[in-house]
């Protein structure tokens, strides 16, 4: 039985990796080169052509591409990015990296817990440069208002897309709605490899700057080289590479077999009094399903049943935490009130939800939840 | 497609063994990936070897620089002194924390390390550290150093990244011991595990420092949480992502085994290059023949011709021999650090960026470049 110190019966998320994805990372590693290089190349272009994007840049993580968004769409001393608070710290982290200052927007409801364009319409100064949109989940957040919004005001819009690679929004994928968007490899995505992010954009400029900064600005010339503008370390490597393009061949599969477990969690969820289960579950269909979020209907029991599904070997997690209340961030913005955005946070639990999960182990994930909201 | 790493050193191949790329697969066949037990062993590794009380793992030694800095609280207004011939990544990760990088001279082109006497006269009021760099795999006089920083109340930063197996000559100390924070790299000649970094220091609260910043100041992590812990946590900073993960530090902990071996037969290789240029107008800025050559860790050789036009025509010819060569500019001759140039400027760093040239190491070097230097006195 798990407990504090072992590991889950259940986890949160379980990375398999196959024979063909290592026989890929051993080629890597025995070609020579570890450093970016022709694998690196090979799954920017496989990712471009899957999004439906001109370009995408391979990065150290998803934090280094929102950091690097933010500085195309021209963040800096004295500029506003507009961001949701209900997200991983790293969305506005970025903008603090470009000096530039977070305004935190309010989230639509717990149904739909993705930034309110009505608040970024409040929001919106002479000084904004960006809209950064989360696409929580894997669900497509108000993208499309919201690059309407941006259009007519003259500001970027950025994409947050950790949770969400292949995921669409009227057909189209979510990613290549903004300037730029942001996309994750870290272990528990959908994607992954470890460590790992990836800038896409459909703009040659912004593209070419990503380029340069991820590699310290560094244009070679005549066996040695300039730096115009002065850049970061943030490349990818040629082993993860080789292990993502290896996956993204099963990303479909994946991404089909998180829906099905998804809808199933939905319908044994449905009739739990107590429990909301955000989204519809016609926004299934399009997302990636990264997690799988529930909200219980009342404040203070969030501690108490994840530790009750947690005694049950079953592991879960916040997602997330309200930024805006971090101690970092009370620090720097003590006024910030968010009041739907902290009901979600301090109600929300996520469920265990990876590809090869049993449908046994849902239904005890189900049970034991059951029985806890129930008391 | 390059590598910005590739930058500090030319680098042949790399060349895995059997064992190497089996601790990779055995930890993805594992399915956990995220900084944790094998990120700990790997770090014990390292600072046991190096005889450091913390080694940091990161994604690469410019985050362990940029870590460093914010650690050491380097913000606005401060300067850092660094010396000219620094690596392009160093003076920036001091731009981004807002500080104002002073660059010092070298001794010259026989000696590419920093010019003590010019860095103390480069410490102003506003002076808040020193990036000291162990250049070409010599150790700099770091206990001297650490003691002027003292003196003078400025911290004191190693940059090990061109020195991970080096050696004092005298006193027997270890590069990354000696200041408040060292910086090293793992995309090196010398070991290479992808992209990878690491921070030393024997100060407690800077590794506490450095340790939350890498992982986006989270008080807990995903390592911790898998394992039970609550999974509430506070942001007490503005952190980063400069993780390592866990495939690429069962890479390195296997190469680190062997490291050893590899700083031998690196300096076989600079001294047999060395052996082959005796004589001609490409002069190694090291004698590879001392006895001293045994606490030096090269990770490619530098050589000075002539001049500028000698240089060019040469690294040509290595390169058309099939080895990497490369030209190492001075910081105040990139467009982006013109205005660090000071009044006078920094003759000996200009003389030894026009001269040098960076050949890697690899077996085919001693032949390309006995090649170049006779095509060379051919012209």
């Amino acid at each position: 039985m798990a407990g504090t110190g072992t590991h889950p019966d259940i986890p949160l998320f379980d990375l398999r990796i196959t024979e063909d994805d290592l026989a890929a990372v051993e080629a890597a590693l025995r070609s020579g080169r570890l450093g970016a290089g022709e694998r690196v190349e090979r799954l920017e272009q496989a990712f471009a052509e899957q999004l439906g994007v001109r370009h995408a840049v391979a990065l150290s993580s998803c934090t280094a591409a929102l950091h690097l968004a933010y500085l195309a769409a021209g963040a800096g001393p004295g500029d506003e990015v507009i961001v949701p608070a209900f997200t991983m710290a790293a969305t506005a982290n970025a903008v603090v990296y470009c000096g530039a200052t977070p305004v935190f927007g309010e989230i639509v409801s717990r149904e739909r817990p993705y930034l309110d364009p009505a608040d970024v319409e409040r929001l919106l100064t002479p000084r904004t440069k960006a809209v950064a949109v989360v696409h929580y989940a894997g669900y497509a957040a108000a993208v499309d208002e919201l690059a309407e919004l941006c259009a007519a005001r003259g500001v970027a819009l950025i994409e947050d897309a950790a949770h969400a690679p292949s995921a669409t929004l009227a057909g189209r994928k979510l990613g290549s709605w903004g300037l730029a968007s942001a996309f994750s490899f870290f272990s528990n995505k959908v994607l992954s490899a470890g460590e790992g992010g990836l800038l896409a954009t459909d703009d040659d400029e912004v593209a070419a700057l990503a380029r340069s900064l991820r590699a310290e600005g560094i244009s070679p010339s005549d066996g040695g080289y300039d730096v115009v503008r002065a850049g970061f370390d943030c490349q990818l490597d040629e082993p993860r590479a080789a292990l993502l393009l290896s996956r993204m061949r099963r990303l479909e599969d994946d991404i089909a077999r998180r829906r099905e477990l998804t809808r199933r969690y939905r319908a044994l969820l449905a009739d739990v009094e107590g429990l909301i289960v955000p989204f519809e579950d016609a926004d299934v269909e399009g997302s990636s399903a990264y997690v799988f979020p529930v909200f219980l209907a009342d404040e203070g029991r969030q501690g108490e049943i994840a530790r009750r599904l947690r005694e049950q070997g079953i592991q879960t997690s916040i997602l997330y935490a309200a930024v805006h209340r971090f101690s970092a961030y009370r620090e720097r913005f003590p006024d910030v009130s968010l009041p739907l955005t902290e009901l979600a946070a301090h109600t929300e639990l996520t469920l265990p939800l990876f590809p090869h999960m049993t449908e046994q182990e849902q239904d005890r994930v189900v049970a034991v939840l059951r029985e806890a909201v129930a008391g | 497609m390059s590598r910005a790493s590739d930058w500090r050193a030319p680098s042949a191949p790399t060349r895995l063994t059997d064992a190497d790329v089996a601790a990779a697969l055995d930890c993805l066949r594992s399915g956990w990936l995220t900084m944790g037990p094998r990120t700990q062993a790997f770090e014990q590794a390292i600072a046991e070897r190096i005889g450091t009380p913390h080694a940091l793992t990161v994604n690469g030694p410019t985050a362990a620089l940029h870590l460093a800095l914010l650690a050491l609280g380097v913000g606005a207004g401060d300067e850092v002194v660094l010396p000219a011939l620094a690596f392009v990544a160093n003076a920036a990760a001091v731009r981004s924390v807002g500080a104002v990088p002073v660059l010092c001279d070298v001794v010259g082109v026989g000696d590419p390390r920093l010019d003590q006497a010019d860095l103390e006269r480069r410490i102003g009021p506003r002076t808040r550290a020193v990036i000291a760099v162990h250049a070409d795999g010599r150790a700099v006089d770091a206990p001297a150093l650490k003691a002027l920083c003292d003196a003078r109340g400025v911290a004191l930063v190693e940059d090990c990244t061109e020195a991970l197996g080096a050696e004092a000559e005298e006193g027997g100390w270890l590069p990354g011991t000696v200041g408040a924070a060292g910086i090293f790299s793992l995309s090196s000649p010398l070991i290479d595990v992808g992209e990878g970094g690491f921070l030393t220091t024997a100060d407690d609260a800077l590794a506490a420092q450095v340790r939350s910043l890498r992982s986006h100041a989270m008080t807990s992590g995903t390592w911790d949480r898998h394992r039970g812990h609550d999974p509430a946590y506070d942001v007490v900073g503005i952190g980063y992502n400069y993780r390592l993960d866990e495939a690429r530090a069962a890479l390195g902990a296997s190469r680190f085994a062997r490291l050893d071996e590899q700083i031998a037969s690196l300096r076989a290789l600079a001294r047999a290059c060395a052996e082959r240029l005796e004589g001609t107008v490409a002069e190694p800025v090291w004698a590879w023949r001392e006895p001293a050559a045994e606490r030096w860790s090269p990770l490619a050789l530098t050589v000075a011709l002539p001049d500028r036009e000698a240089r060019d025509a040469f690294r040509a010819a290595v390169a058309a021999n099939g080895v990497a060569a490369a030209v190492r500019p001075a910081l105040h001759e990139l467009t982006a650090f013109e205005e660090l140039a000071p009044p006078g400027g920094l003759p000996a760093a200009s003389e030894a960026a026009a001269r040098h040239c960076l050949v890697a190491l690899d077996e085919r070097a001693p032949d390309a470049l006995a090649a170049a230097a006779a095509s060379l006195s051919a012209s």
